[in-house]
């Protein structure tokens, strides 16, 4: 304190601070104004006149207002204090070497963005080993991946090379390089930013993709919503996500999407930004496409490679969803180590057959930004339609699921079509049939045909490789992908780590204690088993394991042969309690003979070779079966019926 | 006294203590009229509070930046603070040279604070003295002293009891600059005042390209260059944390901790300028000796040698 006396010995009270403090304050040397150049002529007079203004001594200042020296010197002291502020000296950080301070570009730093704390809490869920994480920067497996950035490279690079290309729309670099700055803009003025989950549901479109960039650029993190999703699923995600915008259609084939949402109880839904009609209460995407303000003008920060820009759901559209968060070290790390596996390059014209809400189809999209391929859309998978925009689009590279194939095939659409512009056909998002490879390797004969395993907990995780072989791809999986690393468990359990894999589930701790084992590999769940080569074959689900007895069987290869019997399109073995057996297994058949009895499918499963053992004991008819965008079949949601064996 | 000086008028001493000067490496010095700073200065910080039986003081200033610093990151130029110990050295050898040749009582003037009065109250202004002296002119930016040769410079004192006729107060002073002036009539700002981090800085010109009046938020302006007081803000803002993790933030942030690094190796905080007023002004960076490079090139074409 001033001289060494307390404020008892000075007799300061807190009133006296609050009532002289400003005063003081100003009287001192802390504001100072001076008038004219005095001093320049030793102008006494004029000198003495200003001195208040040119700011007194503390002694002045007490003749002034009636205090002592001592007083002043005190409540001056507490003022500057008060009025000091540390954080002014970051002013200067970001000054200097021809960088000069302007008002209006500068933002305190009490003002500047903050992560909300749904934003903090998904990052949270980003937690890898730390010598996990070590390793796979040092092996370079993890780098300076954003999509951004690979985006900003094309269109430095090679602006006119097409980006997307969509029926007769053809979008060059430079053009989606614009349309996500603009859109990301918008997005942003929406107040929508850093971490935020952004919801989209859309078809194959350009939109589709301009707003997972534009999402991207944002540094917000996108949550994919599936076509066929309707209000629960809507309610579930949107809530479990704490997504805080959705993109979608107004009218998604006679679904209204937007005003879905806008009627839902989301509070964490800010804004429902709608593509198509104007819908009272959402937003006009084409409002925010075209925002002067882009995300370049804004000097929005750019993203980095290790914060969240992806939370896609496996399963659980309902009380556990299982969400899966995956920044660009493990997204887009795993597509550029991919690229050079898959032989593509910039030259290459690639379409997907599944929806970019599924992981698989966003691999494919991840892969063309990386080499600055060209993305050929297909708005929704019909057999027809893919052909179609194969042969038109001259597509040189094909990713789709095993049942777009056997649909294609099925309609002889190999044959009506030209496809001979494929070089590179991935299968993936469900067991292979062998059969069914070879027939596409057959009817396309110069295009390498490779399978690829992975989940949206680990993106592309084995894949065979071009050269690998059609007997190869229509076996396995081939081996693992760069940066991935595979173990077959004891009970047969295909379990990896590595580079790609995602770190957690969101918000679900039960899910994550399943999922990992003790020294952190992650179950995979399906069974597979691996030939010398190192070729890893999937064989099967561990949950779909039929346990009769004792006598342990994976209905894989029960369900393979039914699936070539002449009268069935589609079938599917799953468990059913036993009081005797503890289990037996039921077959579920989409049959073109409706007639179809279990007596004649043990008879043709019996001339095949299979064991008794292994025979279905039950068969239930379905006109179709349950579905996932990769047409897979979704055992789960196979219900025994209460009815008499057929 | 030596022979030699006895035989001294005040003149020649006079000439002999500035040459002095000179010859150390400032670039000017002059002496004050004492009675005008006894005049000016407030109680407490006259030269005679100091020295009661002074009879002159004399003013020195050194050069303020190299050519090079003014490209510098502005982070970084918050260390450039040091070259004030050059003229505080010279200064120093000046008493000593009063003291040895005239046997008369000198001091060298303590640039530091009156830690009576706490960290923003000087024991003397250098700057007074400099500018009775004649060798500075105060600025629109806050004050700060201009030298139309020199720009601006870094002083020191010297207080000694040996009378010497005074210099006096520059004639013009070179703030603001012509194109200063004309920046002010187009937005009605001068580069110092535009360019200043925290704002602190405003006034006018009059119509004969004159300050008319200039103010200076000396408070913000410390913010800026001057980090004394956030050691006890930042413990206060430790203190008032809700939780640990508060806590931790306020101690350990990088800013912070870089302050608790620099008081465990002893050099303090940063305590230069922020010189972003200076990085823009013309008189600072243009004038003709401004710096060691424009200095040699102002020597060469002069015909002398350095």
């Amino acid at each position: 304190m001033a001289r060494g006396l307390n404020r008892q010995q000075i007799g300061v009270t807190n009133a006296m601070v609050d009532s002289y403090g400003d005063l003081i304050f100003q009287l001192s040397h802390n504001m100072q104004t001076r008038r004219g150049d005095p001093i320049r002529e030793l102008d006494f007079a004029a000198i003495e006149a200003s001195r208040a203004e040119l700011g007194m001594s503390d002694g002045q200042i007490a003749a002034r207002v009636g205090l002592s020296e001592p007083q002043v010197m005190y409540i001056r002291n507490m003022m500057e204090r008060r009025n000091f502020n540390t954080r002014h000296f970051q002013r200067l950080l970001e000054l200097g070497g021809g960088k000069r301070f302007r008002e209006e570009r500068f933002t305190n730093h009490a003002d500047r963005f903050e992560y909300h704390e749904d934003a903090i809490a998904l990052r949270e869920a980003m937690t890898f080993a730390p010598d996990r994480a070590r390793h796979y920067a040092e092996q370079g497996w993890w780098a300076d991946d954003t999509m951004s950035g690979w985006l900003a490279g094309h269109v430095s690079e090679r602006p006119d090379a097409p980006a997307i290309i969509q029926g007769d729309l053809v979008i060059n670099y430079a053009d989606l390089g614009d349309r996500v700055d603009r859109l990301a803009g918008g997005l942003h003025g929406l107040g929508l930013g850093q971490g935020d989950v952004i919801a989209v549901q859309l078809p194959n479109i350009v939109e589709y993709l301009v707003s997972y960039l534009a999402i991207a650029r944002l540094g917000a993190v996108m949550t994919t919503l599936y076509m066929p999703h309707r209000a629960r699923e809507f309610e579930t995600l949107l809530g479990h996500s704490r997504a805080r915008a959705l993109i979608c259609l107004s009218d998604a084939g006679g679904f209204p999407a937007a005003e879905t949402a806008l009627g839902l109880e989301l509070p964490k839904l800010q804004s429902v930004i709608a593509i198509g009609a104007p819908i009272s209460g959402a937003v006009a995407f084409e409002e925010l496409a075209g925002a002067s303000a882009s995300a370049d003008k804004l000097k929005l920060p750019l993203p980095v490679a290790a914060d969240p820009f992806l939370l896609l759901y496996t399963s659980g559209t309902t009380a556990s969803p299982k969400a899966v968060p995956h920044n660009s070290h493990t997204m887009l790390g795993n597509a550029r180590l991919g690229a050079g596996e898959h032989q593509l390059t910039a030259n290459d014209v690639i379409v997907s057959a599944p929806p970019f809400g599924h992981l698989f189809a966003l691999y494919s999209f991840h892969l063309a930004l990386y080499t600055g391929a060209a993305n050929l859309l297909l708005a929704n998978f019909t057999p027809p339609d893919l052909a179609a925009t194969v042969e038109t689009g001259k597509a040189t590279a094909l990713f789709t699921a095993p049942a777009h194939m056997a649909a294609c095939l099925g309609m002889g659409l190999f044959d009506k079509h030209d496809w001979s512009s494929l070089t590179l056909a991935i299968l993936s998002g469900s067991a292979v049939p062998a059969d069914m490879a070879h027939a596409v390797a057959a009817k396309i004969p110069n295009c390498a045909i490779t399978q690829l395993w992975g989940m949206t907990e680990t993106q592309g995780g084995l894949y065979s490789r071009p050269g690998d072989g059609i007997d190869i791809a229509a076996g396995s999986a081939g081996h693992p992908a760069p940066g991935a690393e595979a173990r077959i468990s004891d009970e047969g359990e295909l379990q990896v780590r590595g580079s790609m894999l995602f770190p957690s589930y969101f918000d679900n701790p039960g899910a994550n204690d399943a999922a990992f084992t003790n020294d952190g590999w992650f179950r995979s769940g399906d069974l597979a088993a691996e030939d010398d080569a190192g070729n890893i074959a999937i064989t099967g689900r561990i949950k779909d394991i039929i346990n009769r007895g004792g006598v342990k069987y994976n209905p894989r290869e029960i369900e393979d042969l039914l699936d070539g019997h002449p009268e069935i399109v589609q079938s599917a073995i799953v468990p059913m309690p036993d009081d005797v057996l503890g289990e037996r297994a039921c077959c579920f058949a989409v049959a073109t003979d409706k007639n179809l009895d279990l007596n004649r499918v043990c008879a043709y499963l019996l001339e095949k070779g299979i064991a008794k053992t292994k025979l279905p004991e039950r068969l239930v008819l379905v006109d179709e079966m349950p579905m996932t965008p990769t047409r897979k079949i979704i055992k789960g949601r196979l219900i025994l019926p209460e009815l008499p064996q057929t | 006294m030596d022979k030699d000086a006895a035989k001294d008028s005040a003149e020649d001493a006079k000439k002999t203590i500035l040459d002095y000067c000179l010859r150390k490496g400032a670039l000017a010095a002059g002496v004050a009229d004492l009675d005008a700073l006894e005049r000016i200065a407030p109680p407490g910080h006259r030269p005679s509070d100091l020295m009661p039986k002074v009879k002159s003081v004399i003013s020195l200033g050194v050069g303020g930046q190299t050519q090079g610093a003014w490209s510098v990151p502005a982070k970084a130029m918050g260390y450039f603070g040091s070259t004030e110990t050059r003229a505080y050295t010279i200064a120093y050898g000046a008493a000593f040279l009063i003291e040895g040749r005239y046997q008369t009582p000198a001091i060298y003037c303590p640039p530091d604070m009156d830690n009576e009065k706490g960290p923003r109250v000087p024991l003397q202004s250098l700057k007074l003295h400099a500018e009775v002296a004649g060798i500075g002119a105060r600025s629109l930016a806050g004050d700060i002293l201009l030298h139309p040769e020199f720009g601006y410079m870094y002083f020191a004192s010297i207080f000694t009891e040996l009378e010497l006729p005074p210099d006096q107060p520059m004639e013009t002073n070179p703030c603001p600059a012509p194109s200063c002036v004309s920046m002010y009539r187009q937005i009605g700002r001068t580069p110092c005042q535009k360019f200043c981090p925290v704002q602190c800085l405003s006034g006018s010109i009059d119509e004969d390209g004159k300050q008319a009046e200039m103010h200076y938020d000396m408070a913000a302006c410390a913010e800026m260059s001057q980090q004394y007081e956030a050691v006890p803000a930042m413990l206060a803002e430790a203190m008032a944390a809700e939780d640990a993790q508060g806590r931790e933030d306020a101690l350990f942030d990088p800013d912070n901790k870089l302050l608790w690094y620099k008081m465990s190796v002893g050099s303090g905080g940063l305590l230069a300028q922020c010189f972003e007023c200076m990085r823009v002004c013309p008189i600072a960076t243009q004038a003709p000796q401004a710096d060691p490079i424009r200095r040699s090139i102002a020597q060469t074409n002069s015909g002398e040698s350095d």
